[in-house]
């Protein structure tokens, strides 16, 4: 659950959503579920010229099966925390 | 369920004309929407049909061709979307993309070529065009709603999910200590995880595992220990 936590507290801040399949989404992070599904708000594809049908969506809902990378903003990052918490996640604790 | 669009055929009986689902594993019937066109890759839509959402999977069935019908399942859709601008698709659609088997290039979408030759299984963007563009935020709602009804499909084996793997050693080594020194960090003692972090136990499973690791073990000390009636001094 450690990342669906992380997550739920970025709602609101700019994301920037890399599919596996290479696609890159820019969005303001509206939701997220336990399953790591993402819905975002204000999307723009970030390369314009691999996918122009993407332009003009304004919410998308991403599957989180197919998410490669969420890129973060690096004022959202803590990263002591972050180290903790999955050290204490991969114990299993 | 199938990876990827696939054709659907299976109707109910003669009026309605409703899908088959499978009802035995629980699928049900979540939404109708009546005259909606169906555009698969940069093809023109399809027209007119019937837009069915079940817990488990999209499908469309066409008004006109008994036999035309087309499903998606929820595990399927990468993503979906409302689509508004008109300067990239004419009409207002919910916007999806399709995960397919082996994810070629972005290009292999359709056989533009061939009009009627077209590979489903190839299909990676999908466009429903409901003739009231009006439907279109409750069907993006009810889009994520099913899509959320279908997580991946959990292997079995593991509760909560934990299944890290943390080196290739660790699938050879059919350790017995699984249980609270969950954590096998083969690395090497430079390593901070097994003593920054104030877990004893941890830590000293961490410095066992160093310690004793046969592989560790000096060449010469091997072959003292195995070897002790031949002395082959270097």
């Amino acid at each position: 659950m450690l990342f669906f936590s992380y997550f739920k507290d970025l709602v609101g801040r700019e994301v920037t959503v890399e599919l596996k399949n290479d696609l890159a989404i820019r969005g303001t992070l509206h939701s997220v579920d336990q399953y790591l599904n993402i819905k975002l708000e204000n999307t723009r594809v970030v390369d314009q010229d691999k996918n122009p049908h993407m332009l003009s969506v304004r919410n998308c809902f991403i599957r989180g099966s197919v998410v490669r990378y969420v890129q973060l903003p690096p004022d959202g990052v803590d990263i002591e925390l972050l180290h903790d918490a999955t050290r204490r996640e991969a114990r299993g604790g | 369920m199938v990876i990827g669009l696939r054709q659907f055929m299976a109707r109910v009986g003669t009026g309605a004309g409703e899908p088959v689902l499978d009802t035995d594993n629980g699928e049900e019937l979540v939404h109708v929407q009546p005259s909606v066109s169906i555009a698969l890759g940069n093809r023109s839509p399809d027209t007119p049909g019937t837009l069915y959402i079940t817990t488990k999977q999209v499908v469309w069935l066409s008004d006109l061709d008994r036999a035309k019908g087309y499903a998606v399942g929820f595990l399927s859709l990468s993503l979906h979307a409302v689509s508004r601008d008109p300067e990239a698709y004419p009409s207002p659609c919910i916007y999806t993309q399709i995960e397919t088997e082996a994810d070629e290039d972005d290009s292999e979408d359709s056989d533009s070529e061939c009009n009627d030759v077209l590979d489903l299984s190839k299909v990676t963007e999908m466009r429903l065009i409901p003739s009231d563009a009006s439907q279109l935020d409750t069907l993006f709602q009810i889009f994520c709603e099913c899509a959320e009804l279908n997580p991946e499909p959990i292997e079995e084996g593991e509760e909560g999910g934990h299944n890290w793997v943390f080196s290739t050693d660790q699938l050879e080594d059919e350790t017995g200590e699984g249980d609270d020194a969950e954590c096998h960090f083969h690395q090497n003692p430079t390593n901070l995880i097994g003593h920054s972090n104030g877990d004893h136990d941890l830590a000293r499973t961490v410095l066992e595992l160093q310690i004793h690791d046969q592989r560790f073990e000096d060449a010469e000390e091997m072959e003292r220990v195995s070897d002790s009636s031949h002395h082959q001094h270097q």
